[in-house]
């Protein structure tokens, strides 16, 4: 019953695109029809060559984000439990938050070629600072009675750190990395878009520019699948490893 | 004490690279003092700030329409149920969603001028907006609603006078990120598809090898987008000041 109205709300929506593609009233090509997008859709699946531009961007995307995700803990953890790394550090990270890192994409090709390796760096670049901040966030501002209870029943450092402070900042750690991967996946498809000659973000400009909408379209939905099925996985891991506090969204 | 580690930090830095480019760096790295120099000189031209204002005049517009919608539906969805019902399922299942393969589309649909620009940029800014919104009317205190009630207040009063001011805090960190994203997506945007914009200088400099004009461009967004943080800092002081002063 709770699903009804949204449903509706998507038929609705349905509907009207394909009103507009019959009416006329546009050129086809603004609007394609619901199953031509459906057939190039279809055909997405079963091409190998399209299949494999899926999987350059899901790597690019996943490379980058791995990076971003391993050196974001560590980096948040690090000015989470020393005061002298967050005064170094936070200065950088909060001045250079607002600043679009996109901006850097030019001088990364110089750097790093037009390749693979340019974007995966950027993707590094956009990923890392949600990742740092809301860890940094997380590891700062752990219970001060589990710490001094901890030391009082002599647990070693290490054993602070890994039985207090890493479960404490896990779900912080997964809030930040909610957020960094849908970043990967826009980075990886503006870059696509702006230099590239493989993966999706290339397919979509290269169909629009030899007007092919419908394909276009149907990657479009690849496109959003493949973030929204990267969110599931990642919420799914997240409820596994961190078990004992519930995801607080009312959506999941 | 802070502000010297910082300021040290930062002098520290430039000063290594400087260093480093003095003992030889690639040609596609400039040094600080040429930047500087470069930008000083950009900075007494028209042409930089043509491009800067065509930019800002793309995502501005895009960020207050984009980011209004997103407050507006999202405290709506926060407070009536049936508007939460009808939209949220779609707005949180679009919302890992990269936005910005819509960009072709909207070109198709609204041109390739200013009109599809802003219209991504809005609907960039919307989502961050939207769930921020969403969350800070759902977690409004129910026993200030209840006192609210007690003391007479209907429905709107409640609205404006409970709900909104307690959700404002969550409001300006969604504002935030919609702020940081629309000049992301405007110089996406202007990367892939204008004749205008800082956006379009970046590549131009790219294509034509011209350093300079290529960290001028870097050096213009960066001030851009920190100094409009730092406007909407200053805008949150101002309104949450209560709340400052509560904690």
């Amino acid at each position: 019953m709770r699903l009804l109205r949204p449903l509706a709300l998507i038929a609705v929506v349905l509907a009207a695109w394909e009103i507009a593609s019959r009416s006329g009233l546009w050129n086809p090509l603004l609007f394609p029809p619901l199953a031509k997008i459906a057939y190039e859709l279809g055909m997405f699946l079963v091409q190998p060559d399209r299949l494999m531009e899926a999987w350059v961007s899901l790597y690019r995307a996943l490379g980058g984000f791995a990076l971003a995700a391993v050196a974001g803990v560590l980096l948040g953890m690090l000015m989470g439990r020393s005061s002298l790394i967050a005064d170094l550090l936070d200065p950088l990270f909060s001045g250079t938050y607002a600043v679009p890192k996109l901006a850097l994409f030019p001088i990364f090709i110089f750097v790093f070629g037009i390749g693979s390796l340019s974007k995966v760096a950027l993707i590094f670049l956009e990923c890392l600072y949600p990742i740092v901040i809301v860890t940094y966030h997380g590891a700062r501002d752990v219970n001060r009675a589990l710490l001094w209870s901890a030391q009082n029943m002599g647990a070693s450092r290490a054993a602070i750190l890994r039985r207090v402070v890493i479960p404490a900042t896990a779900p912080f750690i997964f809030a930040g990395y909610r957020v960094a991967l849908p970043v990967a996946m826009i980075v990886v498809v503006i870059t696509e878009m702006i230099s590239s000659a493989d993966g999706l973000g290339y397919v979509v400009i290269y169909s629009l520019s030899s007007l092919r909408t419908d394909r276009m379209l149907a990657v479009v939905i690849v496109i959003s699948l493949l973030g929204l099925a990267l969110d599931r996985a990642l919420v799914f891991l997240r409820n596994r490893l961190v078990y004992w506090e519930k995801l607080d969204t009312y959506y999941v | 004490m802070n502000f010297f580690i910082k300021g040290g930090l930062l002098a520290a830095l430039l000063v290594a690279w400087q260093l480093l480019w003095i003992g030889g760096l690639p040609s596609y790295v400039l040094s600080p003092l040429q930047i500087a120099t470069d930008f000083f000189t950009a900075l007494g031209s028209q042409e930089l700030y043509v491009h800067a204002g065509t930019s800002l005049l793309r995502a501005l517009p895009g960020f207050v329409v984009g980011s209004a919608l997103g407050v507006a539906l999202g405290l709506a969805a926060g407070v009536s149920r049936r508007i939460d019902q009808t939209f949220s399922p779609v707005i949180f299942l679009t919302y890992p969603v990269p936005k910005i393969v819509m960009l072709p589309l909207f070109m198709l649909w609204f041109g390739i001028g200013d009109l599809s620009k802003i219209l991504i940029i809005a609907l960039a800014c919307f989502y961050p907006t939207f769930i921020n919104a969403y969350y800070g009317a759902k977690a409004t205190p129910r026993i200030l609603v209840w006192s609210g009630l007690n003391m007479g207040a209907g429905g709107w009063r409640i609205v404006l006078g409970v709900v909104v001011p307690s959700a404002l805090p969550l409001v300006f960190a969604g504002l935030r990120v919609a702020l940081a994203l629309s000049f992301i997506v405007m110089f996406a945007t202007e990367m892939i598809n204008s004749q205008s914009g800082l956006g379009h200088l970046i590549q131009v400099a790219e294509s034509s090898l011209r350093f300079d004009l290529m960290y001028v461009s870097l050096v213009t967004i960066a001030i851009l987008g920190y100094a409009g943080d730092r406007l909407l800092r200053a805008a949150r002081h101002r309104v949450l000041r209560w709340q400052e002063a509560a904690q």
